[in-house]
Parts: structure tokens; C-alpha cells; sequence
């Protein structure tokens, strides 16, 4: 009987672990097909939020009409349905939205689910009362959208973008315009890079003299060997004793390898790319030549030699860069202007201060006077070419109301948190992030931002698992340079294949 | 009584089988209809036929090695834990049931890593890997040997205790008599092992062995957490591999179905293979 029942028991758990056997790989997909479903709802329900908001809105105006803008009576009447692609900046779009409405305006923004983005277009532009303004993320989707993008040259948003070298150019027009951005390069600790200026026989007598690689690396060179003086001319500092190296550690586990096998790796694309005449440095060819491949070794090898960390295993997830940075560690870190608030944010418990913090480009040796910080964004506006002719002109009065009234350009800055690339975004409308006004700093002083060429990357995580192992295996000794070579040019003409395959 | 049951045997029986068409079949056939099939989102697909299985090996007009290698490389990790976990929970098993001190206290601390979940257990387990093999200049994906041996110590360390629960069961349900009268022909220790206990407990052989291949063939969080298939892809086990198809490959979604498809038909395959070698040593009483 006792047997009776263990079997029993164990005839239960074997078919219960064939049963999770069967369902693991195959119950993935009903989940799946429900998803865009919840996209829709989500979408119908914010787009019933705001016709509420913007009748709200009108009700308003009746009795504020006295004090409303001079420009209410300019707005055109046609109707702008705005597809926004940031679920965060939702409520920011949907309050500005009925503030133009309350002017007089026509506006519903729709807010698709996070990475619902594509579906949700999809579906949106089939309707009849489409968007006429949604977001292109790089230049792939301006082929699959080349029939719906409206040439954006020459309209008056267009001449306020401070930067074209972010615009989304296709088919010989300007497909959409970046309405934010991102950029990175070198971060550096500024308090310990001007004490190592103090220092007896310092390559460089001050941080801006850091012009070029040649220079970086030289510097760089000599604060990792003389860490001991560093120190003691940091004396009376918050950072008395806290160097242990120039560079923070070039981690090559998931969580940081994607700093080099994309941020750096977008310096030998964007060179080539510029070098074979690529009107748009961010749409990438079939195939690279690696041209650049050398300069990039030797940047990769003056992270790892001008860092504390043990080359052999900068693989195994234990080095936290940003803490080193924040630490007052290292003087020097590659990321982006994302990382300013980490670095500031009194929780995370560093010892570095907005006041000790400065970005430079990550001077690569090949254009470096004419470098800037990389700056680039996957937010781009497009317009609905297929809309009446009435509804583009709305959308376009919209867009410039957007990024040249107070309200828009305090929603822009101050709720959303963007740094804009418009040239009207100055004074008390200038981005907050450092790092993000010392890329308007570099440009207005005649340097070109790098384009993020890496968006061109075909079958990215793939592409670049491949090469972050050619250059584990080079780092640690067990491989060669050829074999990282081989991943980026080779990797990037198979991949291309594939992802561009129909 | 009888009667109206074997007339609506079919009402009795409809709930149950709805729910498993909705929740198995239904999922299960559709499956393996995409690995046919081209397709972003599960409503729009478009028929491919076989393409989908010729990519997994041949790709780019080569030889595709990667399927191959994560194929072999979870055979043989499936190889190793099968052994050791069996080996080590009825070796556990055998000392926990002879009555001495404290076996309840041993029992639950041998339990008690199962109760973890395999992505924590993994990011315990490589802190202390790479802590361990920093002052060796190494870390636990520093080669693919690395990082199989670390993931058979985590698996290993996982399931032994719930393999040896299982045979604690199966030791239990031993019959007295039996065992009295194998010490009265005066049976030794190893005799008694090799003729009553072993052949005794053939059906718990048969469902440990059955657990642990098909955990090893499926296993995926401690993959994923503990190496997520570096160096390269050449710690990829096989679930880890068809995710990355799936999700890291652009327009792949049928390769990683199609993969998917191999993948049952293996573990399917290959677990009533075992399921019949093993039964055919179980002894009715």
C-alpha cells in the first residue's frame, strides 16, 4: 500500500515536470498575442484622457480668453496627433497639449506602452484619423516609413535644430529631426585632474590642454604612475588618498561591456562612414572596412593599462567603473550624461560633486581637433506626409510652438528632464545635465558631435557579443587583435546579411 | 449509476480537457506551426516552411556552428549532473536514514538551497567564484570549462537536496520484513545494497534519473545568471541559446521557434528512452 501511494506521489511529479517540460518553450506565445491587445486599450484609454483634458481645456479658455497668449489667434485650425514615443514625458505631453488646445489648438497626444512603439504605429497609421506626428528611431525606420515622412527641411522647426548632424536623412530628404539627445564621452573628475597639474614635470599644465589622444593617453600614463604624489597634492581635498588610477575599470561583463563594443566601437564606424561619404553617418553600409580598427586598440589599450583593475578579469561582473569614479577613485570614466544624476545623487553615496564633474570627447586620434562629445538620440519627430495639407502645417505650427514657447520649452526641460537640440533653448531653458550643456558647449565652439553610427548596427547584442569575446580573450592574453578584427568586420558583414535578409 | 456515467462521460471530462487544449495543446500545435512560419508578433506570420530549420545550421552559406555546440556542450553538462546529483542524493539519502543525530536538522540545511531561486542562487554563487578565482587571474568566464564546472557545482548544490528527499522516500518504503530476513540469511552491508536496496528502489532511480535529465536539458536561470553564455556563446546550454535566437537576432523569431520545436522533440526522445531502460529493472512485489 505504502508503495502504492509513493508511486503514486512520483507518478504525479514526473508527469507534472513533463507537463512544465512541454509548457516552458511553448505557453510563451498566448502571453504574447494578449500583449499588443493591453498596447491598444492603453492606447484608447490615453487618447479618451486626452480629449477629456483638451475639453477641459476649452472650458477654460472662455474665462481665461483675456489673458491668453497673443498668438492664440495665428494657430491653425487642422488637427495634430501627436504618437509620442516616451512613456515617461505622458502626463508632461498630455499638459501641454491642453495648454495649446485652451490657445485654440486641435492636439491629441497618444502615448504608445513601452516598447509597443512599432505595433502600435502600425496600427495607428491604418486608421483614418491618423498620427501626424511620430517618432523615427534610426534610419531603418525611415525605410520601413519612407511613404509617410514629410521633408522637414525648411520648415520653421527645422531652422531652429541646433544640430543637424542628428536629423534622420532619407531617400534625399530630411526624414525627422532629433527633439532630444544624448552624449557621451570622457567623464573626468576636474578637482583631481587640476591637482595633478600642480604636480612637478605634469604633462599638461592645465584640463583644457587635453586636446588629443596623444596627449590623453600621456596624461593619463602618468597619473596612473604616480598615483602616491597624486595623493599627496590632493591634500585638504575631499579626495586626500581616494586615487587608485587614471582610468576607471574597462569591465567587459554584460553590465559595461556595451561601452566599448558600441560607445567606443561607434568611433571607428563614424570615421569610415564619414571617410566613404555616408549622408546619414547613422544608416551604416553592408560592409566595413576597419579601417580605424588600429586607433581603436590603442584607446582600449590605454583604458586597460591605465587602470587598477586586473586585465584578466575585467570579464567577471566584480568592477562597479561608476563607483570608482564616484569614489574619487579614478579620474577618468567613458559614459554618457546619464550617468550625471547617478553621480550626483546624495543616496548613492559618492564623493563627487556636480562641481567636481566635466565630460571631454573621447579623442580618438583621428579628427580630434574638430571632435566634439557624441551625441546622438533614437527620439526623432516625423511628420505624416499623407495627412491633408492643413493637418502637416498644424502639426508643424505645433512642434515650433513646442520648442520655442515658455511653457513648451519648460515642459521640454524642466518636467521631461530632455536636453533639446534647438537653438532656442538658452538662458533660463538651457539643460540642466552638465554633461549634456557641455555638448552645446563644444559645438558652439566649431566642433562636430560624433554621430552615434553604432545605431547602423545590425543584429546588435549578437554583433556585439562577438566582439566583446574577441576582446576578452584579447585583454587576458588567450587571444590576438586579428580576432577582434575578424568579429567587427566579418561579424558586421554577416550580421548585415541577416538582419537586411528578407 | 454506472450507466448515466458511461452516457456523459464526455461532460465530466470537458473542463479538464479544455483546459489542457487551451493551456497545452492548442499553444503546443501553434508553436510548432510558427517554426514554419517568418513572423514579428504571433498574429502576423508568414509561411516559410522549412527555411526556418535549414538556418539554424547554414547560415550565410556556412556551416552554423553554434546550435551544434550548445547542443553537445548540454549533453555533456547533462551527462555530468545526472551522475553526480544521483550519485551524491543517495549517497545523503543512505546516511540520513540510519537514525543518526540530528538527521531532520541535516535533512532541511541538504533541502534548503532548493528553495532559492536559480537566478539568486547564481549571483551568490558568482560572487563567490569570482572571489575565489580573482587571485588566480580568472574568472568563471574566463573559458567555457570555467564556466561548466560552475555550473555544474550550482546545479549540483541545487538539487542534490531534493534528489535525496526523494530517495529518503524511496529508502523508507523499503519493507521491514524484507530487510529482516536478508539480515537473518545473513546478508553483509554490500550485499544487502547490491540485492535489496538497489533493486528496491528502481522506480525512485527511475523518476530521480527522469528529473535530473530533463533539469539539465531545460536549465536556464542559472545560465543566464551565472555566465549568460559568455565567453562568446560558448557557455550557451540550450534554452539560453533559443531565447538569444529568438530575442537578440532580428527577424529570427521562426529560427528560435524552429530551434524550440528540436528541442522538444529531443527531450521528449530521449527521456522515454530512460523511462523505458530504468522501468524495465522495476520489480513488482
Amino acid at each position: 500500500m505504502k508503495k502504492r501511494v509513493l508511486s503514486i506521489v512520483l507518478g504525479t511529479a514526473m508527469a507534472a515536470s513533463v507537463l512544465a517540460g512541454c509548457g516552458s518553450t511553448d505557453s510563451a506565445e498566448p502571453a504574447a498575442t494578449a500583449a499588443p491587445a493591453d498596447a491598444d486599450t492603453a492606447a484608447t484609454e490615453a487618447a479618451t484622457d486626452a480629449a477629456t483634458t483638451a475639453a477641459e481645456g476649452n472650458t477654460e479658455t472662455a474665462t481665461t480668453e483675456a489673458a491668453a497668449d497673443a498668438e492664440a489667434g495665428d494657430i491653425p485650425g487642422g488637427r495634430v496627433y501627436l504618437l509620442n514615443f516616451k512613456p515617461e514625458t505622458d502626463d508632461a505631453w498630455q499638459d501641454l497639449a491642453s495648454t495649446y488646445n485652451g490657445m485654440g489648438g486641435n492636439v491629441t497626444v497618444v502615448t504608445a506602452a513601452d516598447g509597443q512603439y512599432a505595433t502600435t504605429l502600425q496600427s495607428e497609421m491604418a486608421k483614418s484619423e491618423a498620427p501626424t506626428i511620430f517618432n523615427i528611431g534610426n534610419s531603418t525606420d525611415a525605410q520601413t516609413w519612407d511613404d509617410y515622412t514629410y521633408d522637414l527641411k525648411g520648415s520653421a522647426v527645422y531652422d531652429h535644430v541646433s544640430d543637424h548632424s542628428l536629423d534622420v536623412l532619407y531617400n534625399g530628404k530630411t526624414a525627422a529631426i532629433a527633439n532630444c539627445y544624448e552624449a557621451y564621452g570622457i567623464i573626468y573628475n576636474k578637482t583631481i585632474l587640476d591637482a595633478y597639474c600642480t604636480l612637478d614635470g605634469a604633462k599638461v599644465a592645465s584640463a583644457d590642454e587635453i586636446q588629443d589622444f596623444d596627449t590623453l593617453k600621456a596624461v593619463a600614463d602618468d597619473i596612473n604612475s604616480r598615483v602616491d604624489e597624486l595623493n599627496e597634492a590632493l591634500a585638504g581635498t575631499a579626495f586626500d588618498g581616494t586615487v587608485t588610477e587614471a582610468f576607471a575599470s574597462a569591465g567587459l561583463d554584460d553590465s559595461s561591456s556595451w561601452r566599448f563594443s558600441g560607445h567606443l566601437a561607434n568611433f571607428p564606424l563614424y570615421y569610415e562612414f564619414k571617410d566613404d561619404g555616408l549622408e546619414d553617418l547613422t544608416a551604416g553600409e553592408p560592409e566595413i572596412k576597419g579601417t580605424y580598427l588600429d586607433q581603436y586598440q590603442k584607446v582600449w589599450d590605454m583604458y586597460v593599462a591605465d587602470s587598477a583593475a586586473d586585465p584578466a578579469t575585467l570579464a567577471g561582473g566584480t568592477y562597479n567603473a561608476e563607483e570608482e569614479l564616484g569614489l574619487g577613485e579614478a579620474v577618468f570614466y567613458q559614459n554618457g550624461d546619464w550617468e550625471f544624476s547617478a553621480l550626483t545623487n546624495p543616496e548613492n553615496g559618492y564623493i563627487v560633486t556636480a562641481d567636481d564633474l566635466d565630460m571631454m570627447p573621447i579623442y580618438f586620434g583621428v579628427d580630434d581637433e574638430n571632435e566634439g562629445l557624441a551625441v546622438g538620440t533614437e527620439n526623432h519627430w516625423a511628420v505624416n506626409s499623407k495627412a491633408a495639407q492643413e493637418d502637416i502645417d498644424a502639426s508643424l505650427y505645433f512642434l515650433n510652438w513646442a520648442i520655442t514657447s515658455d511653457e513648451g520649452r519648460d515642459a521640454i526641460v524642466n518636467t521631461m528632464g530632455l536636453s533639446a537640440p534647438f537653438d532656442t533653448f538658452t538662458g533660463d531653458f538651457a539643460p540642466a545635465n552638465a554633461f549634456g550643456a557641455k555638448a552645446a558647449v563644444y559645438t558652439e565652439a566649431g566642433k562636430t558631435s560624433t554621430a552615434w553610427s553604432f545605431n547602423a548596427t545590425p543584429n546588435v547584442d549578437d554583433w556585439r557579443a562577438d566582439v566583446v569575446s574577441a576582446l576578452t580573450a584579447y585583454t587576458d592574453g588567450s587571444g590576438d587583435w586579428d580576432a577582434v578584427k575578424d568579429a567587427f568586420v566579418t561579424g558586421w558583414a554577416d550580421q548585415w546579411r541577416l538582419a537586411h535578409a528578407e | 449509476m454506472e450507466k448515466s456515467i458511461k452516457r456523459y462521460w464526455p461532460l465530466f471530462v470537458l473542463p479538464t480537457m479544455a483546459a489542457f487544449a487551451i493551456g497545452f495543446i492548442i499553444p503546443f500545435g501553434y508553436g510548432i506551426f510558427l517554426s514554419f512560419c517568418k513572423f514579428t508578433t504571433v498574429v502576423d506570420w508568414k509561411w516559410v516552411g522549412v527555411q526556418n530549420y535549414t538556418k539554424i545550421f547554414y547560415v550565410n552559406g556556412k556551416l552554423d556552428t553554434t546550435f551544434l555546440h550548445s547542443l553537445w556542450y548540454t549533453a555533456l553538462f547533462t551527462l555530468v549532473t545526472v551522475l553526480v546529483i544521483n550519485l551524491a542524493a543517495f549517497g545523503v539519502a543512505m546516511a540520513l536514514t540510519k537514525g543518526i543525530r540530528g538527521t531532520n536538522l541535516f535533512r532541511t540545511a541538504f533541502f534548503l538551497p532548493n528553495l532559492i531561486g536559480g537566478i539568486v542562487l547564481s549571483y551568490i554563487w558568482l560572487m563567490i567564484f569570482n572571489a575565489f578565482l580573482n587571485s588566480y587571474h580568472k574568472t568563471i568566464v574566463s573559458t567555457q570549462w570555467y564556466a561548466f564546472w560552475g555550473l555544474v557545482i550550482v546545479v549540483c548544490w541545487q538539487q542534490i537536496g531534493y534528489m535525496m528527499i526523494i530517495y529518503i522516500a524511496g529508502i523508507q518504503n523499503i519493507p521491514a520484513d524484507l530487510i529482516e530476513a536478508a539480515k537473518i540469511d545473513g546478508a553483509n552491508n554490500r550485499q544487502m545494497l547490491r540485492y535489496v536496496t538497489i533493486p528496491q528502489l528502481a522506480p525512485t532511480i527511475t523518476i530521480c534519473t527522469f528529473l535530473t535529465l530533463t533539469n539539465g536539458f531545460k536549465l536556464f536561470d542559472q545560465n543566464l545568471a551565472l555566465t549568460g553564455g559568455n565567453p562568446g556563446k560558448l557557455s550557451q546550454l540550450l534554452a539560453l541559446n533559443i531565447y538569444d535566437t529568438m530575442y537578440g537576432t532580428t527577424g529570427w523569431q521562426g529560427v528560435g521557434q524552429a530551434k524550440a520545436v528540436i528541442f522538444f522533440l529531443l527531450v521528449a526522445v530521449i527521456s522515454l528512452l530512460q523511462n523505458k531502460l530504468t522501468r524495465g529493472k522495476e520489480t513488482e512485489n
